[in-house]
């Protein structure tokens, strides 16, 4: 296929990745806040279980801004190099991640943590495919929707090969197991479908198909279905199943409005499982209050706000659904461990996006989030009104004027 | 257009309502961030504090007790007791295996402990440094430990019963531990921790050594004496096979206690259960009927009351002397007697007749006067009165002058003699010389006189009197001390059976209380063997131990002799002081002086 039929405005046919205006200045700071958080609230969350593991408090703390450093980098370079050279890449890198998917289930390449493979070692390094998974899923999907443009609508080409694909990641997503990460990813796969435009009715077929799946999974699965329980009444099983729930539900509410004071908070002492990872944010809001929450909800709605801007602008069609599948992405994955720490959806294993310790994690985001800013430098897209023609852009912006 | 607009459009209609959605999502979320925080604050926050927030009671470091030259006779020390939060203990197994083993506990009932809900639990307590060693080797979780202040007693058993003992709480259960628990007591100081979901325990502030420790009790009681005496009366209580014996050495000016050691022995360190009748301080807890050392208070109530002279004569019956349906014997047949010879000879029926002459209202005061049927006042827990309440009828008054059917704690008849010593002034008899804050502040004990009871005069003549008992002729030659002019008295009492309700025919409680040096006597000490067998008599078995404990003291204190030294002419008789020692001019001498009258026509009979 040729560049022609990815449905990229005529312009880009002169300098494909020249493009002059900078990134969305609102978008970078508020990444770099949350990243900045981050590390505070990891160092905040780890310190104790560093020196009791490691016998270095500093221990997550400096894997972390490494992982932040590389991350930033990542990022930079992203930016530099442009979103659409990433166009090429969109199928081997989804049968790389769907590769390691598959290598990540085979004793002895993958690593079993907690009864669950979601890791690949490597001398010196080791990584989650999950996280690369999500990233790899958006930008097949951008890249896909974008090149298929009104077929979308045709069951067989705009709708049905998405859904193979993204059933397949789901299944070795499930295997591993990772529920999180299956429901994170088919959300994403709504979403995307949804925005391309895929008939509700396939959506609606697709949910009903898929909730006996899902129903299966959870009640085939005793710790989900504990999950489950637990999530209904954690109180009922505070010492039990429910443990992690109450803890976090404890850590979140003791903050009050203005918190016990960064440092100060008292779950980190080994009441809360995995503060410094899946539930830093309670810890966030145990020492930072409702004003820590209110902080990083808001930088989350920033980042969702100038994302989704992003995906307005965008000049194609494969930077706007880019951009709307990263916003998703991070900003689902957010929403769905807020959800979690603060008891309105039951647990998984999901990382806050940026903020949580994980390697792996914080680098994809930060990947993630120089696609998104790569996206946004570019004014003016396909999907703004009257944006047909260079005329009706420089009225517009003549209007504007 | 429409055709090519419309998939647009409908792009950014959907790319908005996901948009609405993430924005409702995270709006959904603050207000639930919202209402945790602002609206249940309160509860959540006081959850998360129950189980995070604790209070360690740091035990208080329990005071010293020290002897009169400041020797540690009881102290504390630092050593680590070990619990468990059963809940933090990951694997049962290997935590009963570990500990039974470093701790020399039985399994069974260690894993019934640790299997426990709940948050702490002692796994031992106060553990030597080793097992805790041991312990902190296996490295469970779970498993953590205390320090706690334990009591030791470096002397072991001396004056245990005086000193009492501990609780594994360190609450002071017998003797001065227990009378005075509240002042040696450390405050335990309730400090702020800081739980973590392991069990163990951060501390956010600090107690310093001012706000825990006890105060410190300054014992009037001298370390060496106090062992000498205990020394004396366990070996005899051991060598005549008695059920206990006391003694007591008391500063007559002053009724400080300068020794008190209770036989059996304990070793308060480490209390056992079949040490259960050892634990009493019998000189306070425990009235005994004291036998003829009243004979004592008799003659200075007589003297006092002008009603006889050491002089005055009685006719003593020849033995035996019948006074309405009873009949009183002596020991030995005697003639007539003087009031000093009824002393000397420890005459029954004498003592009996000089009674019923002051008459019991007269003896009933002047036995209170001396201090019986009235607590001493010492700070000792347990402390009984006696009795001296029933003297009615005739019998009753006639067997309460020797000693009879009244009843005296060892320490009343020892500060009653003390009274005799300086002078007549009951002093109240105390133990402890000063109660010593940790911030140096003390509390000091003055002597305090209780009555006079006799003229300075009648004591003096009473003394010179309790002189002859010691000498050749006396009761009790063999609490003579060589150097020393010593005044005392022996007791030999029957003990009431408890089952015929009359009076046992072996049992006797055999005691010697006397005064050294006699012109300005320094100690007064009381020698108490209960049911001694074989030689039962209180001037075979309390009088060597009276010598005994009495030339210590004197050495102790380093008291020059007031009389010459013997001649060389019977080192042997000085050397073995248990044998009637050979007589020589000088206590026919004294004995002239006492009486100061001439002796009435005595049958020779009296006891050689």
């Amino acid at each position: 296929m040729s560049r022609e039929d990815i449905g990229a405005a005529p312009r880009d046919r002169a300098g494909a990745g020249v493009v002059t205006a900078p990134p969305d200045p609102v978008l970078l700071w508020a990444v770099f806040a949350l990243v900045t958080l981050g590390l505070v609230m990891v160092y905040s969350a780890s310190a104790v279980t560093a020196q009791a593991l490691e016998h270095n408090g500093f221990y997550f703390l400096e894997r972390q801004a490494g992982a932040a450093a590389v991350g930033v980098g990542a990022l930079l370079a992203v930016l530099r190099l442009g979103y659409r050279r990433l166009l090429p890449f969109a199928y081997p890198l989804l049968l790389a991640a769907l590769l390691a998917l598959v290598l990540v289930l085979v004793p002895g390449v993958g690593s079993s943590v907690g009864g669950a493979r979601r890791w690949i070692r490597i001398p010196g390094f080791s990584f989650q495919p999950a996280e690369l998974a999500k990233l790899a899923f958006v930008v097949y999907l951008a890249h896909s929707l974008a090149k298929k443009r009104e077929k979308v609508r045709i069951f067989s080409v705009g709708f049905l090969p998405h859904c193979f694909v993204g059933g397949l990641a789901i299944l070795l997503l499930m295997l591993e197991p990772d529920f999180g990460s299956s429901v994170a990813l088919a959300l994403l796969l709504f979403a995307l479908l949804f925005a391309a435009g895929a008939r509700i009715s396939w959506l609606v077929g697709l949910l009903l198909a898929g909730l006996p799946i899902g129903w299966l999974a959870i009640a085939r699965s005793q710790y989900r279905m504990k999950r489950i329980l637990a999530f209904l009444d954690p109180w009922a099983h505070r010492h039990g199943i429910g443990y992690q729930t109450v803890e976090s539900l404890l850590s979140i509410g003791s903050g009050g409005p203005w918190g016990l004071g960064l440092g100060a908070g008292r779950e980190k002492l080994f009441f809360l499982p995995e503060a410094h990872t899946d539930f830093i944010f309670s810890i966030i809001g145990e020492e930072l209050g409702l004003a820590g929450a209110v902080l990083v909800i808001g930088l989350y709605a920033i980042v969702v706000w100038r994302g989704l801007r992003a995906a307005f602008r965008a000049r194609d069609a494969f930077g706007a659904y880019l951009a709307l599948g990263l916003t998703c992405l991070i900003g689902v994955g957010a929403c769905v461990n807020l959800g979690v720490a603060m008891g309105v959806l039951p647990t998984k294993g999901l990382t806050l996006p940026l903020v949580s310790f994980g390697g792996t994690s914080l680098v994809v985001s930060l990947v993630e989030a120089g696609l998104l800013l790569s996206v946004s430098r570019s004014a003016g897209g396909f999907l703004l009104p009257q944006s047909r023609g260079e005329a009706a852009r420089a009225r517009l912006a003549g209007g504007l004027a | 257009m429409v055709g090519t607009e419309s998939p647009v459009r409908r792009i950014r209609i959907r790319i908005f309502v996901l948009g609405l959605l993430l924005f409702g999502s995270l709006g959904g979320l603050l207000a639930r961030a919202v209402r945790l925080q602002l609206g249940e604050e309160k509860k959540l926050g006081r959850v998360a504090r129950e189980q995070y927030q604790a209070t360690v009671s740091l035990p208080g470091r329990r005071g010293d007790i020290r002897d009169r030259n400041g020797v540690a006779l009881a102290s504390s020390v630092q050593v680590d007791s070990i619990f468990a939060d059963p809940r933090a203990i990951l694997d049962l197994d290997e935590a009963v295996e570990g500990l039974a083993g470093a701790l020399h506990l039985p399994a069974r009932a260690l894993r019934r402990r640790l299997a426990e809900k709940g948050r702490f639990v002692w796994v031992k307590r106060q553990v030597t440094a080793a097992e805790a060693r041991a312990v902190e080797g296996l490295g469970l979780s779970g498993i953590g430990a205390v320090k706690e202040s334990r009591r030791f007693y470096p002397e072991r058993e001396l004056a245990a019963q005086l000193l009492g003992f501990t609780g594994v709480d360190g609450e002071g259960l017998e003797g001065l531990e227990r009378f005075y628990d509240q002042v040696l007591a450390g405050r335990s100081v309730l400090l702020p921790c800081v739980r973590d979901a392991r069990g163990r325990l951060i501390a956010e502030e600090t107690a310093t050594a001012d706000d825990l420790e006890g105060a410190a009790l300054d014992l009037t009681i001298d370390r060496a004496l106090e062992y000498l005496a205990q020394q004396a009366i366990d070996r005899q209580v051991a060598e005549s096979h008695a059920a206990s014996g006391i003694a007591i050495v008391l500063e007559p000016a002053t009724g400080a206690l300068l020794a008190l050691a209770v036989a059996p022995p304990f070793n308060p360190n480490s209390v056992r259960p079949s040490d259960r009748d050892a634990l009493r301080d019998r000189a306070v807890t425990d009235a005994f009927e004291p036998g003829s050392t009243f004979k004592s208070f008799l003659a200075a109530a007589l003297l006092q009351e002008k009603v006889a002279t050491p002089a005055t004569p009685l006719f003593a019956e020849n033995g035996a002397w019948r006074i309405g349906r009873r009949t009183l014997h002596d020991h030995e047949p005697f003639g007539w007697l003087t009031l000093a010879r009824v002393l000397q000879v420890s005459s029954n029926i004498g003592a009996a007749k000089f009674g019923l002459a002051l008459g019991r209202i007269r003896l009933h005061d002047y036995l209170q006067a001396f201090g019986f049927g009235a607590r001493t006042g010492i700070a000792l827990p347990g402390e009984v009165r006696g009795t001296v309440a029933s003297l009615r009828s005739d019998i009753s008054v006639a067997t309460a002058s020797f000693g009879q059917g009244v009843t005296a704690t060892p320490l009343q008849i020892v500060t009653a003699f003390g009274a005799l010593a300086n002078g007549g002034t009951l002093m109240r008899p105390y133990v402890v010389e000063r109660i010593v804050e940790p911030d140096g502040r003390s509390v000091t004990t003055e002597p305090r006189p209780i009555r006079s009871v006799v003229s300075r005069a009648v004591a003096r003549t009473v003394t010179k009197m309790l002189e002859a008992v010691v000498e050749k002729g006396g009761t009790a030659p063999a609490a003579a001390v060589p150097g020393y002019l010593v005044a005392g008295k022996t007791g030999t009492a029957q003990k009431a059976d408890p089952l015929t309700g009359g009076y046992s025919a072996d049992k006797r409680f055999a005691s010697f209380v006397g005064y050294l040096p006699a012109q300005a006597p320094r100690f007064v000490i009381g020698v108490f063997v209960d049911e001694p067998k074989g030689k039962i008599y209180g001037g075979e078995v309390a009088a060597p131990v009276f010598r005994e404990i009495a030339e210590g003291a004197l050495r102790q204190m380093g008291v020059p002799p007031t009389e010459p030294i013997p001649a060389p002419a019977a080192p042997v008789a000085a050397a073995t002081p248990a044998t009637a020692r050979p007589g020589g001019p000088r206590p026919a001498l004294k004995l002239a002086q006492a009486a100061t009258r001439p002796l009435p026509p005595t049958p020779p009979e009296v006891r050689p």
